[in-house]
C-alpha cells in the first residue's frame, strides 16, 4: 500500500496582496509539498523546480487544454496554439517557427541592436525617463509591431490588450471578467483583417500564407497572429521592465555588468529566474498520478508556478539573492519542452540589445519607487521613474 | 552513453553549444551538429548539462 497525503492551503493567489509579492506564498507552498491543493480553486498548486519541469516535459500527461483557470476561456481557447497538443499543436507551432527561431532572428540581430541604441541614446539624452514607458514599452512595440505586420491603428489598443489575454489565464475573478471584455473587442478587429491588412512578408502575413498552402485550416489565422501580438508584448515589455528595476535596486550588480557587457545573457537569465514575467500556468492531467505522495486524479487540473520554481530552494542555492553571474539557463520563465515559449530567440535578442546599450552608455542610475502592474499571470510593472544617470 | 537530437523538436537555439561546445556545434545554416554521438565517460557532465538546458527538450542522452 502506497502512503499518500494531502497538503492544502486557503491562500488565494490571486489576490492583491499576494500578486504584489507572491514569494513568502510561494516559499510556503514549496514547504507543504510538490502539489499543494488550493481549497479556493479546486486547483493542485505545483510549487516546485523538479515537479513543474516534469510535468512540463510531459504534454501527454499534462495535457494543455486546461491551460486557463476558468472554463470560458480554456473553451474560448479551443484550437489554439497555446491550448493544443501534439499533433496539432505541432502544425501551428511550425508556422511561427519558422519566422521566430533562432535560425529565423539571428539576421535581425544588428538592426534590432541599433534600433535600442538609438533609443537609449535618446533617453539619455533626456536625462530622466520612465523605464516602463519609454523605454521597456516602447522598445518591443517597434520592433515587434513591424515584424508582425498589422496596420498602425490598432497600436494605442494593443497594449491593454495583450495584458488582457494573459490575465484571463486567471480564476474568474474581476481581473479575468475584465480582461474578456478587452478580449472580445480584440478578437473582434482581428477578425476583419484579411491578408492584404499585412504588410507584405510580414510574419502576419505569412499565416495567411501558410493557409493559402493548406498547412494550416483557415480558422487558426486569427488565433495565431493574436498569440504573436498578444505574446509578443506583454511577456518581453514586463522582462526589460523588471531587469531596469532590477538591475537599477542592485547597484553591485548593474556594477558587474557594465565591467563586462558579456554578462548580458547570465544577467538576463537571472531577471527571467527572479522575476518571470509568465508566473505560471495550467495543465490537465490526462491520467491518475502521484505528485510527491499527493494523489493527483485524472481530469484534475494543476496550476504550474514557474515564478515559484524559479525560487526553488532545491534548485536555486539562495534563490532570493539576485545575482548576475548564476546564468541560470535552464529558468521556467520561457517554459519548457513542448510549448516552450515560440518567441525566445526574439525575446532574448530584445533584451539583450536593450541592457548592452545601457550596459554600454550608463555607469549608474537610480530607480524611484516602482508602481505595480497587477495581472493575474504576468508579473511586471506600471512605472518605474528612472533619473541620476551617470554615464561612461 | 549516447546523445542524440530529436530534429523535429530542435529549433536551433544552442544553448546546448554553450555548454558543450567538444560535442556538438550549430552549422553555418544554424542547424545543431553532434560532434560525437558516443560521448566518454569524463564528458557525461558536460553532456547532461547540455540536455539540461535545451529549451524545447529536443536533446536526450541515454
Amino acid at each position: 500500500m502506497t502512503l499518500t497525503r494531502t497538503s492544502h492551503s486557503e491562500v488565494d493567489l490571486f489576490s492583491d496582496e499576494v500578486l504584489v509579492d507572491p514569494y513568502p506564498v510561494y516559499r510556503d507552498l514549496r514547504d507543504r509539498g510538490g502539489a499543494v491543493r488550493l481549497s479556493a480553486l479546486d486547483v493542485w498548486a505545483i510549487p516546485r523546480y523538479a515537479d513543474v519541469r516534469r510535468a512540463l516535459a510531459d504534454w501527454a500527461g499534462f495535457s494543455s487544454r486546461g491551460i486557463a483557470l476558468n472554463e470560458p476561456v480554456n473553451r474560448m481557447l479551443v484550437g489554439s496554439v497555446l491550448a493544443s497538443d501534439p499533433p496539432f499543436h505541432d502544425t501551428l507551432r511550425a508556422v511561427l517557427s519558422a519566422r521566430l527561431g533562432p535560425r529565423a532572428v539571428r539576421p535581425l540581430q544588428a538592426e534590432i541592436a541599433g534600433r535600442a541604441e538609438r533609443l537609449v541614446d535618446e533617453l539619455v539624452e533626456r536625462g530622466s525617463f520612465d523605464a516602463v514607458t519609454d523605454l521597456a514599452v516602447a522598445f518591443p512595440f517597434s520592433v515587434v509591431f513591424d515584424l508582425i505586420g498589422i496596420p498602425d491603428d490598432a497600436r494605442p489598443k494593443m497594449l491593454g490588450w495583450a495584458d488582457a489575454t494573459f490575465t484571463v489565464f486567471g480564476p474568474l475573478n474581476e481581473r479575468t471578467l475584465g480582461g474578456l471584455d478587452a478580449i472580445g473587442e480584440m478578437f473582434g478587429w482581428l477578425g476583419t483583417l484579411q491578408a492584404t491588412d499585412l504588410k507584405e512578408g510580414s510574419m502576419g502575413r505569412d499565416i495567411f500564407r501558410a493557409a493559402d498552402e493548406g498547412r494550416i485550416g483557415r480558422e487558426s489565422c486569427i488565433p495565431l497572429l493574436a498569440a504573436y501580438t498578444s505574446a509578443g508584448l506583454d511577456t518581453t515589455i514586463n522582462a526589460i521592465a523588471n531587469a531596469v528595476h532590477l538591475l537599477g535596486t542592485h547597484p553591485d550588480q548593474w556594477d558587474l555588468v557594465t565591467a563586462d557587457p558579456g554578462l548580458v545573457p547570465s544577467a538576463l537569465n537571472e531577471v527571467l529566474r527572479y522575476d518571470a514575467p509568465v508566473q505560471g500556468f495550467g495543465r490537465t492531467v490526462t491520467g491518475d498520478i502521484e505528485i510527491d505522495g499527493a494523489p493527483v486524479r485524472s481530469g484534475s487540473q494543476v496550476l504550474l508556478l514557474y515564478g515559484s520554481g524559479n525560487r526553488d530552494e532545491r534548485r536555486y542555492p539562495e534563490p532570493d539573492r539576485f545575482d548576475v553571474t548564476r546564468n541560470p539557463v535552464d529558468h521556467l520563465a520561457f517554459g519548457y519542452g513542448t510549448h516552450a515559449c515560440a518567441g525566445q530567440a526574439l525575446a532574448r535578442l530584445e533584451a539583450h540589445a536593450v541592457l548592452t546599450a545601457l550596459a554600454t552608455r550608463v555607469r549608474r542610475f537610480r530607480v524611484g519607487e516602482p508602481v505595480r502592474h497587477l495581472n493575474n499571470v504576468v508579473r511586471g510593472l506600471e512605472r518605474l521613474p528612472v533619473d541620476g544617470l551617470e554615464l561612461r | 552513453m549516447r546523445l542524440s537530437v530529436h530534429r523535429d523538436r530542435c529549433e536551433g537555439y544552442g544553448l546546448c553549444v554553450d555548454e558543450a561546445s567538444s560535442l556538438l556545434h550549430l552549422d553555418d545554416d544554424g542547424e545543431l551538429v553532434l560532434d560525437a554521438e558516443e560521448v566518454e565517460p569524463e564528458l557525461s557532465g558536460v553532456a547532461e548539462a547540455a540536455v539540461r538546458v535545451c529549451p524545447v527538450a529536443a536533446l536526450t542522452m541515454d
